[in-house]
């Protein structure tokens, strides 16, 4: 019933022998010399400032909503760069690897990257940005600002919270192990079918790929269950439906969205699996199996989370651009509108990632139709966030330049979008370099949303703004990096360029491949410019106002910066849509109040992180069929989950003398200090 | 949808799109095969996207200059008028929802009119074509792993990346794999559609004129994808048919049992051709069976691995099966 692997196999390490480390790679060796560096030089730091113990009580142990969201962005910010790094080599490969005379190095005939090595690099460059990078990026956002635009304590559920951020963790985890140990899938971060099945793709990499995606998937749907749940039930008193924030409006229809697509690609994953270990036949060519179906599972998924990235992005649109406008939204119930036309067509379009797989002139003709109508909400957006700048008073601050910058972005990708949604041009280019510089185009309009919302947020989060000047210079480097890079794709993609080519054979494409080279040596000057925003605005910790920028009309303006632990010391009642601006127009947005009620706050614990930690080690071992391990690791999750549902620990009650002192003195209550322990509530009540 | 306004259309058109391009680079104005359409079902491909193009820009250049123009116009320095309570208008809200709306419907209408223009499966844009008056050539593709074997049942030949097609004549192509997912793409001339294993897909063109192109794989299907190339070669009739005669006469002849030799994993670096006489009556449902029926040629780890590698001596070392 099992299926037979190529190679050894061991009862008790599986597949995994000395063989499955690539220590003859000059290229893997030389980043784990340099990962396993900075890794010794944290937990070193770490131990040399005696922090451990605050890492574990304050953060790894953590249910804080706004805890998760930065370990999130940390996360996502991470393999934001690692990401990258898989991407400038991709370029460079192509650039050497141009033409039958190009020159070859490191062992390749030619460029630099074998097909084995540069096939799995564009797969792991696809997997980490979408599921490891953008997606925490828009979980990280909407953990942090969701709770506090609607004026809640914390999450619904800050265990589940927790977990969903661990099994994320996990998922990266693997990916990371797969660059050491073993190899990652080549078949692309779609996993082509049915050369992910296991006679055209033996190795282990497949494997690793679909545990890593699996892992983050479920935590993923967590989150949504999750937001959906605080966004409906936690609002605070007199802020109803219609005076919700616009961010919290996209984060429901995104969560919507992620909650009824996630589950199909775990099944679909699921079922890739058990063709995979069982030698089932779902997604084969023959023995009546349909890769097909495995397409159409993958894109039922696929398509909407492109939305499910989108969406939060025109939200964080819509929260910067009135700010820094000074001008209320234009056109909120149709924004609204706007986002459920998105998320709902977003679920009828899966088939065109797929025209060519030939499907007939009614069936195109249907989903080509079907992909256009998306253009009117996203058109629809674009000019209300026009029309709110249009009679206002605009500052050009850093959050701002990325929002417009977003918007022109989006113009483009739209256009190009809108091309390739019609059948007849896409019959063109498709799988080509084009439709590369299009979803880039996208997903550069989801980053400059996320830099604009993490500079937006900053100081609301920490105390201090980011650095503006740096700042520019990293918006202005980034811009033109990304501009030279993806718009000679476009080109390249009409000159016949696919996407995945290890090797190119036309070498009169060399000057575009020079130019989106440039583009990467440019965003490598980014880098240097974010690095220098980071240092220079964390060495000076210039200390902002509760309504850092001045214009804020939302209601997590009110509360202190940097924002206390509990968020608002009394929950708000609210008044307006723009809580913050109406407020401001009263004269009371300073008016404190005059006594505190007890706060009940959820108790930290270790369950969720020993959850992702056993999960990584399940999926190892599943990737390896190391058995005996994955039994054992999945039954401790489980005996740990029947642990946790026996605790008695409800919670602790923070008194009103201890709100007062904290509101007197915020940097006490600051989510980077160290709180002193707290009795738990069961541990009171039984005394 | 008469042929010659499309052209004319097409004509006056192209300088406007190929503007940015020519900014670009000069040089590699010849590379953007977009706009050198040949035959007519890239002709109406080309027709479709142009219309499709200016009519997104309708919307798109508007906008884009109010992108450009609003925040210069209402910075915080120019004091320009300010009304921060002003946050609906109905006329707008139904401008902002009815441009896009009737400019979405138009593109609609006009994409479901090129679908069917120039479906694969039987492009409405041949029917007419000079070329519909005779019969079609037919040719059976296989995508291997990674080579494209071209069957022609009429003529009873093969070859191994090389289609040679005569000029004038409506081509019909039928499409399998036998292992992989490919894709079938020849820029200028035909729509891009896959060759799926165990499934039969097609495809179909008409050029005028005698040329060479360039067709390649355009769907991942392993570490010899990149080198999965072949030239599409259009002769006129007579240089065809001596063509033709000349691989008939070639004693290499296409069984089964030698295919099944040809679809073991192989790389071939530079498109080298080679051609069959009298191949299989049957090759290309055989290969779809087998398929069905569960085979795969299999490719080993140890093979991807070495694909492109130095040692490989050029990577056009055939794997053994296993």
């Amino acid at each position: 019933m099992q299926v037979a692997v190529d190679g050894p196999w061991s009862p008790l390490l599986g597949r995994l022998s000395l063989a499955a480390i690539p220590y003859d790679n000059p290229i893997l060796v030389s980043t784990f010399a340099v990962v396993a560096l900075l890794g010794i030089v944290i937990i070193g730091a770490a131990l040399y400032f005696g922090k451990l113990g605050y890492i574990w009580r304050e953060w790894l142990t953590t249910v804080d909503h706004k805890k998760i969201g930065v370990m999130y962005i940390i996360l996502g910010l991470v393999m934001l760069f690692r990401g990258f790094m898989d991407g400038a080599m991709m370029r460079t490969q192509q650039l050497l690897a141009d033409g039958p005379n190009s020159p070859g190095y490191l062992g390749a005939q030619h460029g630099y990257l074998p097909p084995y090595h540069f096939d799995q690099i564009y797969t792991a460059h696809g997997t980490l940005m979408l599921f490891f990078a953008a997606t925490p990026l828009v979980a990280g956002l909407g953990n942090l600002i969701v709770p506090l635009q609607i004026g809640a304590r914390d999450m619904a559920f800050p265990y589940l919270n927790a977990t969903s951020l661990w099994l994320t963790v996990s998922g990266a985890a693997l990916c990371m192990i797969s660059l050491f140990v073993g190899e990652f899938s080549n078949a692309t971060w779609v996993g082509l079918m049915p050369f992910s099945e296991m006679p055209t793709n033996p190795g282990v990499g497949v494997d690793y790929w679909m545990w890593a995606f699996q892992l983050s998937s479920i935590g993923t749907t967590f989150n949504a269950i999750n937001m959906i749940a605080t966004i409906v039930k936690m609002r605070a008193p007199g802020m109803r439906w219609f005076r919700m924030p616009v961010y919290c409006w996209s984060s429901l229809t995104t969560n919507i969205i992620g909650l009824s697509i996630f589950p199909v690609v775990t099944v679909a994953l699921t079922m890739l699996g058990i063709d995979r270990y069982f030698g089932t036949h779902f997604f084969t060519a023959g023995y009546g199996g349909n890769f097909m179906l495995y397409v159409n599972l993958f894109w039922i998924w696929g398509h909407p989370e492109v939305y499910f990235l989108m969406l939060p992005a025109f939200g964080l649109f819509s929260e910067i651009v009135p700010t820094f406008s000074n001008k209320a939204l234009f056109g909120y119930p149709t924004m609204v509108a706007a986002s459920f036309s998105i998320g709902g067509i977003g679920w009828v379009v899966w088939a065109h990632h797929f025209f060519t797989m030939g499907m007939g002139p009614e069936l195109n003709g249907y989903f080509s139709a079907a992909t256009m109508l998306v253009g009117i909400p996203t058109g629809v957006k674009a000019f209300n966030w026009l029309f709110t700048m249009y009679r206002g008073r605009i500052t050009y601050a850093t959050p701002m330049l990325w929002a417009l910058i977003g918007l022109v972005l989006l113009l483009i990708g739209g256009l190009t979008g809108m091309m390739l949604s019609a059948s007849v041009f896409d019959y063109t280019v498709h799988n080509s370099l084009f439709v590369v510089a299009h979803f880039h185009c996208m997903v550069l309009v989801i980053g400059a949303a996320l830099f604009a919302g993490v500079t937006y947020w900053w100081p609301k989060v920490f105390g201090f703004k980011l650095d503006e000047r740096n700042g520019q210079m990293y918006f202005w480097t980034f811009v033109l990096a990304s501009l030279l890079v993806f718009v000679p794709l476009f080109y390249l993609g009409f000159a016949g360029v696919t996407r995945r080519l290890d090797y190119i054979y036309n070498p009169a494409l060399k000057p575009l491949l020079w130019v989106s080279e440039g583009g990467i040596g440019m965003y490598f000057v980014s880098l240097f410019y974010f690095g220098k925003m980071l240092y220079v605005s964390l060495r000076d910790q210039i200390p902002a106002q509760a309504d850092a920028w001045g214009t804020g009309r939302t209601l997590e303006w009110l509360t202190h910066t940097p924002v206390p632990f509990y968020n608002f010391a009394v929950t708000p009642q609210i008044n307006a849509r723009d809580e913050l601006a109406w407020r401001k127009a009263k004269g009371v947005e300073g008016v404190q109040p005059t006594h505190y009620v007890p706060i009940h706050l959820p108790s930290n614990t270790a369950v969720p992180v020993i959850i992702g930690a056993l999960a990584t080690v399940f999926g190892f071992a599943m990737t390896w069929r190391i058995w005996w391990l994955s039994i054992a690791s999945l039954l401790a999750i489980i005996i740990v989950v029947i642990i946790r549902s026996f605790d008695k620990n409800e919670g602790y009650v923070l008194s009103a003398e201890d709100i007062a002192k904290m509101e007197n003195q915020v940097a006490l209550a600051s989510i980077i200090a160290e709180q002193p322990k707290r009795p738990a509530l069961a541990q009171v009540e039984a005394h | 949808m008469n042929p010659p306004k499309q052209r004319r259309a097409s004509l006056l058109l192209k300088p406007l799109l190929a503007l940015p391009a020519l900014l670009l680079s000069g040089c590699t104005m010849a590379g953007i095969r977009l706009f050198h359409p040949a035959g007519l079902v890239a002709g109406a491909e080309m027709h479709y996207t142009l219309i499709l193009v200016i009519t997104m820009l309708i919307i798109i250049v508007p906008t884009l200059l109010m992108t450009i123009i609003f925040p210069l116009r209402y910075h915080h320095s120019r004091n320009a008028k300010y009304t921060p309570d002003w946050h609906f208008s109905l006329t707008i809200e139904l401008l902002a929802w009815g441009i896009p709306f009737a400019i979405v419907a138009f593109l609609c209408y006009l994409t479901i009119q090129g679908v069917y223009a120039v479906n694969p499966w039987a492009p409405g844009i041949l029917a007419n074509a000079p070329g519909a008056r005779q019969p079609p050539i037919n040719v059976e593709v296989i995508a291997t792993d990674w080579q494209w074997v071209f069957v022609y049942p009429d003529q009873g030949i093969a070859t191994i990346d090389d289609l040679v097609v005569p000029s004038g004549r409506v081509v019909h192509l039928q499409m399998t794999a036998t292992s992989n997912m490919n894709g079938f793409y020849i820029p200028q001339v035909a729509p891009m559609v896959d060759a799926m294993p165990a499934m039969e897909s097609r495809d179909a063109f008409e050029l005028d004129q005698p040329a060479t192109y360039t067709g390649f794989s355009t769907d991942f299907s392993g570490a010899g994808f990149s080198w999965m190339q072949f030239s599409t070669r259009v002769v006129p009739q007579a240089e065809f048919d001596s063509w033709v005669a000349s691989v008939q006469a070639n004693p290499n002849q296409l069984t089964y049992a030698a295919f099944q030799k040809i679809a073991q994993p192989t790389v071939n670096a530079g498109a080298k051709p080679a051609y069959f006489s009298a191949p299989d009556k049957n090759l290309f449902g055989e290969v779809m069976t087998a398929a069905m029926q569960g085979v795969v040629y299999p490719v080993p780890d140890s093979f991807t691995k070495r694909v492109s590698d130095n040692s490989a001596q050029g990577a056009q070392a055939p794997a053994s099966p296993q």
